[in-house]
């Protein structure tokens, strides 16, 4: 069409499957339907977008019709678009160890019950466990005549324990989410382990605030690895001028043992067959050895900013694709735990997540721990509950001063523009200099 | 929206679903927006959008189901698996849904001169960036929005209402140096939204929070901005006045009815009915008649908040607090215009650090209420103006003990999102420094 120089449509069609059980009462349980699209067009300047609900493929005049509709809203951008050339490409996900829609929600339910109750304690007083599954059916095709549909099946469960005792409250949290089919089966363990952390968190004390050294368990220092770096490495941020990493690459920002890395390829919660322009998707190494290495990329920021890897835009059905993460982590070291701990000697030791945020432009990022612990003379001692951590992207990252061999990943959702996309973060345990530590704790 | 066109196949589904289930309830929204955003100064793209949503909820024998679609036209399909969802839900005791009540069904968020148009937001933008050329500071990003949405809740007692609803949000991202400024705008009507300001305001915060200096741990008073103050607030406090999070066990407040649960001269309630409010509403998502709910006077804890489904499992009376995030299956408690109030002061006058956002609100313990979040914007303030800058520090503490702490509420109030809020002053919170 005149004046159209590139369009992409992408329909995601699909149903929510899900279950909610509070205290043994089966509060709801059952699937809800979507159908929403989304049209890209450029025509001369920036993007003309047309997101559709309920949307019927449609060809000739029709679609045509469309067409001249986004084109007609890009008049008002201003801001020329170009598009980086990018590889094309499907990767085969994980084949499902069990079809969750071979399943009846019966059965699920009576799994996830089991789950809920067994996170009974006489000091717990509220037990909630939440089963999601979702099917998405994708559809992509663009003005370069690429093609592409699969399909996704993500599915997991959460289990939530408060515990309390003469007022003071307290709870414990635990959830997995898997792309590689059903996972409710035999799984009352982490029913327990949330009642255990719950109830353990009522003896804990607050932690006190200051600069310290850190042990972060994988979780949690995947969490560290997605909020100091990820964010700042996303190639849109970078255009925008609100990453602090703007023109940084090939400095250095941490010691040898640093690699961080982003890949949408590799079979964990954050999977990705192909992002979300139609890009095959890649390992990216953020940071390699220390240094920063690569920006996370769209074909347009890749297009504005170079010095990276595109495949890495992605978005909720019906919304525009943004630069993103996928399965951000800490590369393996080569120290084991134990050594971890007895280089620390006396600090404090971090575990779980309770999630973070970031002020890329800044450069400074928080998050918190769900619990930790004080070491003394390499072990752990006092439990301490409620500690966050704050750090500076440009400094924080030189105090990794060793890396674990045990790398492992945790799922999760990740927030940006309004839209939430599913992600794992991992690492190894770390050791961490100079972490400034907050919470409410005295002495 | 033509809502005498949506009626037909709406009675049409309640006098199906009457053949299987003692009662159903149905809600339907269609709605149009248009948005543009800045890439740095310049407008990278436009936006436009339909939307349309339906959901079901059935009640059988105190068995409650629910369902969802985006396409109206498989409502026998959204029908049946919402039927379905039932029979796996507990029973519950089950009170019914509201029936008709009350005349006025008038809208009271709807802005009719309000144009969905991609070129009045634009114009929004072009505001913004008036106002942000103001302050030495590099605009980064922004966004403007605009969008109506008409919606119809039915249900089989009769209930049978429509409503409209317009938005108007404005956002822009500022950055000078190593410091970055963010300010945004929202509001049902037109006129109540200053893009010049949030321009001004977002590259002022940039540019003078630049060059901040290191605060020494220790404990201070402190200025949060309604910004700073809703956000620990919202993730912390208001869900603990959910009577369904006070009956299963997970609000800090269930058994501190008719205590003091904060310094005397705080308030806290809900005013559905006031004039020209973000949220007012006459009915809540159930079709319930809406009140206002004193939930915190003059430091006394007197309520929570129920919908119908909680009041009746616990024998209360539903507070019309039903509300909706989306068309999904069912409503959830939440509130209408959540109000903080109490004696108002000049808060500014003595030295203090004024904070006007924090990162990591939402990592906050829910239960307990102990957070420790980083500042953001943060000066000293002293004479109401700002000295300053701080450069990094964080603030922890308890949500719920900070409520004792209270010094004073400034007189100005600020909409955050649907809570109308004031600046409040806290004697001795810790902050750790650099």
């Amino acid at each position: 069409m005149p004046g159209i120089s590139y369009y992409d449509i992408r329909q995601v069609t699909g149903e929510v499957t899900h279950i909610d059980i509070d205290n043994s009462v089966v509060e709801s349980a059952g699937t809800s339907f979507f159908n929403k699209a989304i049209l890209r067009v450029l025509a001369g300047t920036g993007w003309g977008v047309l997101q559709i609900d309920n949307y019927s493929p449609c060809t000739g005049r029709k679609f045509d019709e469309l067409l001249k509709k986004a084109a007609r809203l890009a008049r008002i951008t201003e801001e020329p678009v170009s598009l980086a050339e990018a590889p094309r490409g499907l990767r085969a996900g994980p084949s499902l160890r069990e079809d969750p829609r071979d399943v009846s929600i019966e059965e699920k339910s009576t799994l996830l019950s089991e789950i809920e109750k067994s996170a009974t304690r006489p000091e717990v007083v509220n037990r909630r466990a939440g089963y999601i599954e979702r099917f998405e059916q994708v559809r992509f095709s663009d003005s370069s005549g690429n093609e592409i549909s699969f399909e996704t099946c993500r599915s997991g469960f959460n289990i939530l324990a408060v515990a309390s005792r003469n007022g003071s409250i307290q709870m414990g949290y635990e959830r997995e989410h898997a792309i590689n089919g059903f996972n409710l089966r035999h799984r009352q363990e982490k029913g327990k382990e949330a009642a255990d952390i719950a109830v353990a968190l009522l003896d804990a004390t607050a932690a006190k605030g200051g600069k310290m050294q850190a042990v972060l368990d994988p979780e949690l220092a995947g969490v560290f690895a997605h909020e100091a770096v990820g964010h700042a490495s996303e190639g849109d941020l970078v255009q925008e001028g609100s990453s602090i990493l703007k023109g940084k690459i090939g400095e250095r920002i941490g010691n040898d043992t640093l690699t961080i890395v982003d890949d949408p390829g590799l079979h964990e919660f954050g999977f990705d067959p192909v992002d979300a322009e139609g890009v095959g998707v890649a390992r990216t190494e953020i940071i390699r050895n220390g240094v920063i290495n690569a920006f996370l990329h769209s074909r347009e920021s890749l297009a504005a900013v170079g010095n990276g890897i595109p495949g890495h835009a992605r978005a909720m059905p019906g919304e525009p694709p943004l630069v993103r993460m996928s399965n951000t982590f800490i590369g393996n070291g080569d120290s084991t735990k134990e050594e971890i701990f007895a280089e620390c000697k006396n600090g404090i030791f971090l575990a779980g997540s309770r999630g973070g945020q970031v002020d890329p432009g800044r450069g400074i990022f928080q998050f918190n721990a769900e619990y930790g612990y004080l070491i003394q003379n390499g072990e752990c001692t006092k439990m301490v509950r409620d500690v966050s951590l704050t750090g500076e992207i440009l400094t924080t990252l030189h105090g990794i001063v060793l890396c674990g061999n045990d790398r492992k990943m945790s799922p999760g959702y990740c927030g940006k523009g309004g839209q939430s996309v599913p992600v794992s973060d991992g690492a190894p345990h770390i050791l961490l200099n100079d972490a400034v530590v907050g919470g409410s704790g005295v002495d | 929206m033509r809502w005498w066109v949506a009626v037909a196949w709406i009675e049409e589904l309640i006098r199906e679903a009457e053949k299987s289930v003692d009662e159903v309830e149905v809600f339907f929204v269609e709605g149009e927006s248009v948005s543009a955003d800045l890439k740095r100064k310049k407008v990278s793209l436009a936006t436009t959008s339909r939307d349309c949503g339906l959901g079901i909820r059935t009640i059988h024998k105190g068995r409650i189901g629910s369902s969802s679609t985006n396409d109206p036209t498989t409502w026998r399909d959204c029908l049946k698996a919402a039927i379905a969802s039932a029979r796996l839900a507990t029973p519950q005791e089950w009170d019914g849904l509201p029936g008709p009540k009350g005349t006025d069904f008038s809208p009271l968020t709807f802005d009719a001169s309000m144009k969905i148009e991609p070129g009045v937001a634009r114009a929004l933008l072009d505001a913004m960036m008036e106002g942000a050329s103001h302050h030495t500071a590099e605009v980064t990003s922004g966004s403007a929005a605009l969008s109506s949405v008409d919606v119809t809740l039915a249900n089989s007692h009769g209930v049978l209402m429509s409503d409209r609803h317009t938005s108007v949000s404005v956002s822009l991202e500022a950055i000078h140096e190593q410091s970055t400024g963010f300010e945004f705008d929202h509001s049902w009507s037109f006129d109540r939204i200053d893009p010049v300001n949030v321009g001004e305001r977002a590259t002022f915060f940039a540019s003078e929070s630049a060059g901040g200096k290191d605060l020494p741990t220790g404990d201070y008073a402190v200025l949060l901005s309604p910004l700073a103050y809703g956000e620990l607030l919202g993730n912390v406090f208001v869900p603990a006045l959910s009577g369904k999070n006070v009956h299963a066990g997970r609000s800090r407040l269930a058994h501190s009815l008719s205590e003091q649960v904060t310094g005397p001269g705080i308030s806290m309630y809900d005013n559905p009915h006031l004039p020209g409010a973000e949220s007012s509403a006459r009915y809540d998502a159930e079709g319930s008649p809406t009140q206002r709910i004193d939930f915190i006077r003059d430091g006394i804890l007197c309520a929570f908040a129920y919908d119908v489904r909680t009041a009746s499992r616990y024998g209360k009376t539903s507070t019309a607090s039903a509300v909706r995030g989306g068309y999904g299956g069912s409503p959830s408690i939440g509130h209408h215009n959540f109000m903080v109030d109490g004696t108002r002061d000049t808060v500014d006058d003595e030295r203090v650090v004024y904070v006007n956002m924090v990162v990591g609100a939402h990592t906050a313990n829910p239960m307990s209420g102990e957070f420790s979040v980083e500042l953001s914007n943060a000066f000293w303030m002293e004479g109401g103006e700002f000295q300053t800058p701080i450069r990094s520090a964080m603030l922890s503490g308890n949500v719920f003990d900070l409520h004792h702490a209270v010094a004073g509420l400034s007189r100005e109030t600020r909409n955050v999102g649907s809570m109308i809020l004031p600046s409040v002053k806290l004697n001795k919170q810790h902050i750790i420094g650099k």
